[in-house]
């Protein structure tokens, strides 16, 4: 008896979020090791917060309370160390995070469909599937997605609600090529009354067909008025039904929820061979469908009252018999082969529904790659201007000849020598930028030194880079610890520590970077 | 009435004296779908709510603010031109200047006219350019408006279609011709244009991707009713000349210029979100448009006030239409229900029942008769009793008393039917040609006394035309029709009946046809035609009927995808396979079997060619679309199956299959590609379930000799796991498999019992296979051989396979021919050790297969022995490497099996 469980967690909590906090190989090398010290893409900074902070509050504002953190067991220590530490758990009170771990290397990343089905025994009830990497549009709560999949679930019997966005424009030339492009951008198709995403091209259908987008008729004469974009991204924000795990169980040959499954479960709505195979999983069988109706007509009415009645009874006493409960279900919601919890639904359309989110109404995008990771933090940039810190402390070591833009962050206890520019850009916490710097579009992460009369342009520089005097680097991203030195210069380049260019200093950088990650975690 | 639009007419050509807005309209349809009802008449001229159909389209036009409108007829020409002569928009204050244009009759698609208005140079400006069968009451001058708004910015913008707004399912959408229009979702710009045909459903739209890079958001419309409006300017006609390959203006000349990267021109839709256009393009959108008419769509065209046929006609509630002139003589005890209109002079007795239907004038309805859902043309006369539905009956049409006609019958002018007569639904009926003459005179003038002007013009016209040579093909397909009359189906019309049963539309092998203007497809575009037991995906799948009883939309989404499962039959999709899927595959590779054997069995039957049963196979897997190996196993069924069991020994059986082989077996490697191996597998697996089991062994070895198969595919089929039934579920089934598996068995049973029988041949055989054992390549050597020999060659090739499955049979193969050790010697010396630990497995298995009859088996073993010998010493003395060892292990082996058999052979 399978819901001698399932009702009980229905009661105490109707979404799980899930965040999936990945490698980030697009990031490389920002999310390459600093040292043995793992560089975690959650953590990196996007205006000097975690992107994980956007996430998470995202998810508190909605009031869904327990969180699902999955992340790879490397980096266990830092990312569990950030949620315990003072900063965070301030703000997540309310939130409760489990953090669970999957083991997988940097270079042999497994998909997500693996992780997602590994962890399915966690998950028990209807689920938000969430990237740590999506800064979420002001303007668009979670909780109107959420909304949006409670009513299309309830009233035609939808399965998932999907959140695409239109990524901001990228500027051209803002970004060298060889960072690679700003948004992966996805034709899909979907039906704009009924918010009803119907087609997500694939790299599978570029392979299959690079000349032509093939549309099923059968999708359009089901939806025959359907709205084609290619303008739109995915924000792997995904509200399931707990049976997509089932379906998800069932698939094998799945590799990326994003690529695969998701665009794969697309389908079920329009071809019957599908929805033959999986309809019962997700409860769209026909006899249930006739069932449902007899319930309807039944004067038990239907199985809302029968569960309220449940809850009245196994909420007040959490510690009754599970056999009376299941006697207590057992006569008020027959058996259902399909998971009983929400599917009780007349319509059973499988739907997918889709949320469109247009950059005109609010800032959204993902920071996985280079560009756009660039992108947002330069966007965060000119919503707050930038004052001096109040506190005496950390202003007296800002000197009074330095120059800071007001669009430019800079975080708590860098020091700033006199003449250093800094315009554009943001600066993490406890970086030491030096006499006579410039620094114009910048990124650079905590623990940064930048010598005396450096020059940087359109930079990211990892966690503890040190610049040396009088070096330039224009349109470069650095790995953590990584060594610029003196009057060198480098144009659009990738600089991680193993670069030949460092080669003579990479032991010393190890080390110092061990120390400098060390102490970023006290 | 008339006078109000034409009035608005002038307005317009007072108002806009600097340009005059054009109209070409193309009065032919090019097409059949109107037979017989088209014989005589071309379809523009057919009456729709009483009024020709070109008259509807001339108040079309009129009402848009077209003054000067060009009208291209090709077949009936004078008929056309006749009835715009007599029309009301003749008269010199009309306001409308129409010019009737006769093409050639070569003209044989709307892109041959287009041709021809170009070469005529008749267009100044851009124009309006509609079919003759139109029905619009869209305010086409707004159109056109925006079109030279457009071409100011754009001189690339030649034209604008006029497309309708609805739903998939729309009844006036056509199930059968459709599209899918890629839009601009701003501009709507027509970006792709997607034609769908219903039958054979089709699976996807495909819409080029290079089009999401200059318009990142686009919309794709599969809800839109293409009006056939078309603003165009004026290079449209020099297009089509440019492209002499252009034919029809949708899937040719639009689908043309989107698709060329050459032309730099673009279309431009214009989605009509009020008013009415569709066009009657078939029989089904006769009856679909009759209704939108009769349901007042097309206001202010509706049959109480401008009524193209200046007819008057009295609304009633719920639709009903009845002539003003109090000529309708309507019994008491008569029900007339909703959207019906009855012309003038009509009578109808009691109890009789008429609902939306339309009557004609001067229709006389029997006593009792039952009307549903049909149109009757003038002067109909319907006898008591009768029961019509969903059927369009021509002019002057009798049915006697009893007469029943069944939905979607079509009957053209002048048939009369016999009492009684009983109609299957979609019969076709003509007036028999040669009682035409006849019929004119007897019908008492009940055409002279027709509404005047048409009557009198089809009369007269209808001479002229069989003058012409243009209407010899008409005639000559009438005469065909007329000779292949089924005297058993026309007695079912009653006696005394004139008329003539039109065949089914059947396809013309040599005729290759349109997609559209196949069959199937053709049954969607038909009155009254559910076409329930079509498959379909497309927005057809579900009809008015049906969609009715499925109010419940999740059972729709059932039906629909049961639709949907079984649609993929007829193309067998690459997605991945689900039961369903399995199952319709299954289903339709069964169908594909079917037919290919029935070619085969024609090809068989009549002697053909190779090549050209080569051609129909290659047909057949193209219009299946099944993958190579099935037609494979079909073709290689198809032959086994041709050999026929001889009884009588091994000699005849052989001969039987070299005839066989010889005559046919190059058609297995001219089915579109060669895979010998492949070509083994199938052939096994035919034989092993079927009862030409013992044959495979000599089969094989005929495809050998006829180099369709080689040694070294024989070698790689043998080593394939799956050769031997491995993956193979039935127990017996996997017998039948390692039985061919081991075919040198069968083989060297055969060759022993063949020696029985024929001992001096085999001799003599042997003597000059030694002779050609000094040639190195045994293969060669034994081709030469006849089919006796190659038998034996065949089997030595099997001596492949790993040692542990095949240590029996490998002696055998070995004791009987052994030329292949030379080959293979490595091999068979480790093997033939093997042979050695186990020669009693061998025979024991050759007794299992029941492949040995117990009363001959001593002897038949003894024979072999001696010609194993026999081979072997020749074999020795030809190649010394060979050496005693082989030949001792080979004795020992034959004694041991020879005891064994005699074993065996005492054993019932």
């Amino acid at each position: 008896m399978n819901f001698d469980v399932a009702p009980v967690e229905a009661v105490t909590r109707e979404f799980l979020a899930i965040i999936l906090a990945g490698f980030g190989n697009e990031l490389l090398p920002l999310t390459g090791d600093n040292g043995d010290e793992p560089c975690p893409k959650a953590l990196l900074p996007i205006s000097n917060r975690p992107m994980l902070d956007y996430a998470l509050s995202w998810v508190e504002q909605s009031g869904i309370k327990d969180v699902l953190l999955i992340c790879p067991s490397t980096h266990r220590p830092s990312i569990s160390h950030y949620i315990h530490s003072q900063s965070s758990s301030a703000s997540f009170s309310s939130v409760h995070i489990d953090l669970q771990t999957f083991d997988e290397s940097q270079e042999l990343s497994v998909g997500t469909c693996s992780v997602l089905k590994h962890f399915s025994a966690r998950i028990q009830e209807d689920f938000v599937l969430l990237p740590c990497d999506f800064i979420p549009p002001p303007s668009l709560p979670l909780s109107k997605l959420l909304n949006k999949f409670r009513t299309d679930t309830t009233s035609d019997g939808s399965i998932v609600t999907t959140f695409w966005f239109e990524p901001p424009r990228a500027d051209k030339g803002a970004t060298p090529d060889e960072w690679g492009s700003a948004s992966l951008s996805t034709p899909i198709a979907w039906d704009d009354l009924s918010g009803t995403l119907l087609y997500v091209d694939t790299p599978d259908d570029v392979d299959h067909n690079g000349e032509e987008l093939e549309l099923r008729m059968s999708l359009l004469s089901r939806s025959p008025r359907v709205k084609l974009s290619a303008k739109l991204q995915d924000s792997h924000v995904y509200v399931c039904k707990r049976a997509v795990l089932d379906v998800l169980q069932q698939k094998h040959q799945v590799d990326s929820l994003r690529e695969d499954f998701f665009p794969w479960l697309c389908k079920i709505q329009y071809q019957q061979t599908k929805r033959a195979k999986y309809g019962h999983v997700l409860g769209a069988l026909a006899n249930s469908v006739s069932h449902s109706i007899s319930m309807k007509h039944s004067t038990l009415h239907s199985n809302n009252i029968a569960r309220v009645k449940a809850i009245s009874i196994t909420h007040p006493t959490s510690n009754s018999s599970p056999l009376q409960q299941s006697r207590e279900l057992g006569y008020s919601i027959p058996p259902s082969p399909a998971d009983s919890d929400d599917d009780r639904t007349v319509y059973t359309s499988l739907r997918v529904g889709v949320v469109i989110h247009r950059a005109e109404s609010g800032f959204a995008i993902r920071a996985n790659t280079l560009p756009s990771f660039l992108e947002a933090n330069r966007h965060f940039l000119a919503d707050t201007p930038y004052t001096l810190p109040s506190d005496p402390q950390k202003r007296a070591l800002i000197d009074q000849k330095a120059a800071i833009s007001a669009d430019s962050t800079v975080g708590d206890f860098t020091r700033v020598e006199e003449r250093a520019s800094i315009k554009k850009s943001v600066i993490g916490k406890h970086c030491t930028i030096g006499k006579m710097v410039k620094i114009v579009g910048c990124v650079l992460m905590d623990h940064c030194v930048v010598s005396d009369g450096a020059k940087l342009e359109g930079c990211i520089l990892g966690k503890n880079t040190i610049v040396g005097s009088k070096a330039e680097l224009v349109k470069c991203v650095t790995q953590g610890g990584y060594e610029v030195r003196e009057n060198e210069t480098f144009r659009n380049e990738k600089l991680d520590v193993s670069d030949w260019a460092a080669d003579p200093d990479g032991s010393d950088e190890e080390d110092e970077g061990t120390g400098g990650g060390e102490s970023s975690d006290e | 009435m008339a006078p109000k639009s034409s009035s608005s007419a002038k307005e317009k050509l007072i108002g806009e004296e600097e340009e005059v807005l054009q109209a070409v309209i193309l009065a032919d349809s090019f097409n059949k779908r109107f037979k017989p009802l088209t014989t005589h008449k071309p379809r523009c001229l057919l009456p729709i709510c009483n009024a020709p159909l070109l008259d509807w389209t001339f108040e079309s036009l009129a009402l848009a603010g077209v003054q000067e409108i060009f009208v291209i007829c090709r077949s009936h020409a004078d008929l056309v031109k006749a009835a715009i002569k007599n029309s009301k928009w003749s008269k010199p204050n009309a306001g409308l200047k129409i010019v009737p244009i006769v093409t050639a009759k070569e003209t044989f698609s709307p892109g041959d006219a287009m041709r021809d208005i170009y070469t005529h140079g008749i267009i100044t400006s851009d124009f309006v350019l509609v079919t003759g069968d139109l029905v619009s009451n869209v305010r086409i001058d707004e159109v056109v408006r925006q079109h030279k708004e457009r071409r100011k910015t754009n001189k690339d913008a030649i034209m604008t279609m006029v497309v309708k707004e609805s739903g998939a399912m729309h009844r006036t959408r056509s199930r059968g011709d459709s599209a899918v229009f890629v839009l601009d979702a701003e501009t709507s710009e027509c970006l792709h244009y997607e034609a769908v045909t219903g039958y054979p459903p089709k699976k996807y739209a495909s819409i080029p991707r290079e089009i999401l890079a200059e318009h990142p958001e686009v919309e794709i419309r599969n809800d839109l009713i293409d009006c056939s409006i078309d603003v165009c300017s004026v290079e449209v006609p020099s297009l089509f000349q440019d492209n002499f390959d252009y034919g029809d203006l949708r899937r040719d000349f639009v689908h043309g210029i989107l698709t060329s990267d050459l032309l730099m021109k673009n279309i431009y839709c214009y989605i009509a979100k009020e008013g009415y256009a569709a066009r009657v393009k078939d029989t089904r959108s006769y009856d679909s448009v009759s209704k939108d008419i009769l349901s007042r769509w097309t206001f202010p065209l509706v049959p109480d006030d401008n009524h193209p046929g200046g007819h008057s006609y009295e609304h009633l509630r719920g639709n009903k239409y009845i002539a003003k002139d109090n000529s309708v003589v309507l019994s008491r005890t008569c029900k007339i229900g909703n959207n019906t209109l009855i012309g003038s002079k009509s009578q109808i007795a009691d109890n009789a029942q008429i609902s939306a239907s339309v009557l004609g004038q001067r229709c006389i309805i029997g006593a009792g008769s039952i009307i549903r859902n049909s149109y009757l043309f003038e002067g109909v006369v319907i006898g008591a009793n009768c029961v019509i539905e969903h059927s369009i009956i021509g002019a002057d049409v009798q049915i006697r008393e009893g007469g029943r006609v069944a939905k979607g019958c079509l009957i053209a002018d002048g048939v009369s039917l016999g009492p009684q007569a009983r109609l299957s639904p979609f019969e076709r009926l003509s007036k028999r040609r040669q009682e035409e003459s006849d019929g004119d005179d007897e019908d008492e003038n009940d055409e002279g006394g027709a509404d005047g002007e048409d009557a009198e013009a089809d009369d007269g016209e209808d001479g002229d035309d069989e003058d012409e040579g243009e209407e010899e093909d008409e005639d000559s397909e009438l005469e065909e029709v007329e000779a292949n009359q089924d005297p058993e189906a026309l007695a079912k019309l009653g006696e005394g009946t004139n008329a003539i049963i039109w065949p089914p539309p059947t396809v013309d092998d040599d005729e290759e046809v349109d997609e559209l203007e196949n069959p199937d497809n053709q049954r969607l575009m038909r009155i009254g035609d559910e076409a329930l037991d079509l498959v379909l995906s497309d927005p057809g799948s579900v009809t008015s009927s049906e969609s009715e009883s499925e109010s419940d939309s999740d059972e729709y989404d059932e039906l629909y995808g049961v639709s949907n499962a079984s649609s993929s039959a007829t193309s067998l999709p690459l997605s991945v396979p689900t039961n369903l899927v399995a199952q319709a595959d299954s289903a339709a590779i069964t169908e594909f079997q079917n037919e290919v054997t029935q070619s085969l069995e024609r090809a068989f039957a009549e002697d053909h060619s190779v090549d050209n049963a080569a051609v129909e196979l290659k047909t057949l897997r193209m219009a299946s679309n099944v993958p190579l190996r099935r037609v494979r196993e079909a073709v290689v069924a198809a032959i086994v199956n041709r050999i026929k069991i001889v009884e009588g020994g091994n000699v005849p059986q052989r001969k039987e299959i070299a005839t066989v082989i010889d005559r046919w077996g190059g058609l297995i490697d001219k089915i579109g590609g060669v895979d010998a191996v492949e070509t083994v597998e199938v052939l096994q697996a035919h034989c092993a379930s079927s009862d030409r089991l013992p044959l495979f062994g000599q089969i094989l070895a005929a495809l050998y000799q006829d180099d369709i198969v080689e040694e070294d595919d024989i070698r790689s089929w043998h080593a394939m796991p799956s050769s031997q039934g491995e993956d193979v579920k039935s127990t017996s089934l996997r017998d039948n498999f390692k039985k061919c598996w081991n075919f040198d068995e069968q083989e060297s049973d055969d060759e022993s019992s063949e020696e029985e029988e024929t001992k001096v041949t085999a001799k003599v055989e042997v003597e000059e296979e030694s002779e050609e054992e000094s040639d190195s390549d045994d293969s060669e050597a034994e081709a030469k051989e006849p089919p006796a020999a190659t038998a034996a060659a065949a089997a030595p090739t099997g001596a492949g396979p790993p040692p542990s499955t095949s240590g029996g049979s490998k002696g055998k193969a070995e004791s009987e021919g052994s030329d292949e050790d030379e080959e293979d010697e490595d091999e068979d010396e480790d093997e033939s050790e093997e042979a050695n630990e186990a020669p009693a497995a061998t025979t024991s298995i050759a007794k299992d297969q029941g492949l040995l009859p117990p009363n001959t088996t001593e002897g038949k073993s003894k024979h072999e022995s001696e010609e194993s010998e026999d081979d072997d010493e020749d074999e020795d003395e030809d190649d010394d490497e060979e050496g005693e060892e082989d030949e001792e292990e080979e004795d020992s082996d034959e004694q041991v099996g020879d005891h064994k058999r005699s074993n065996d052979s005492g054993k019932p």
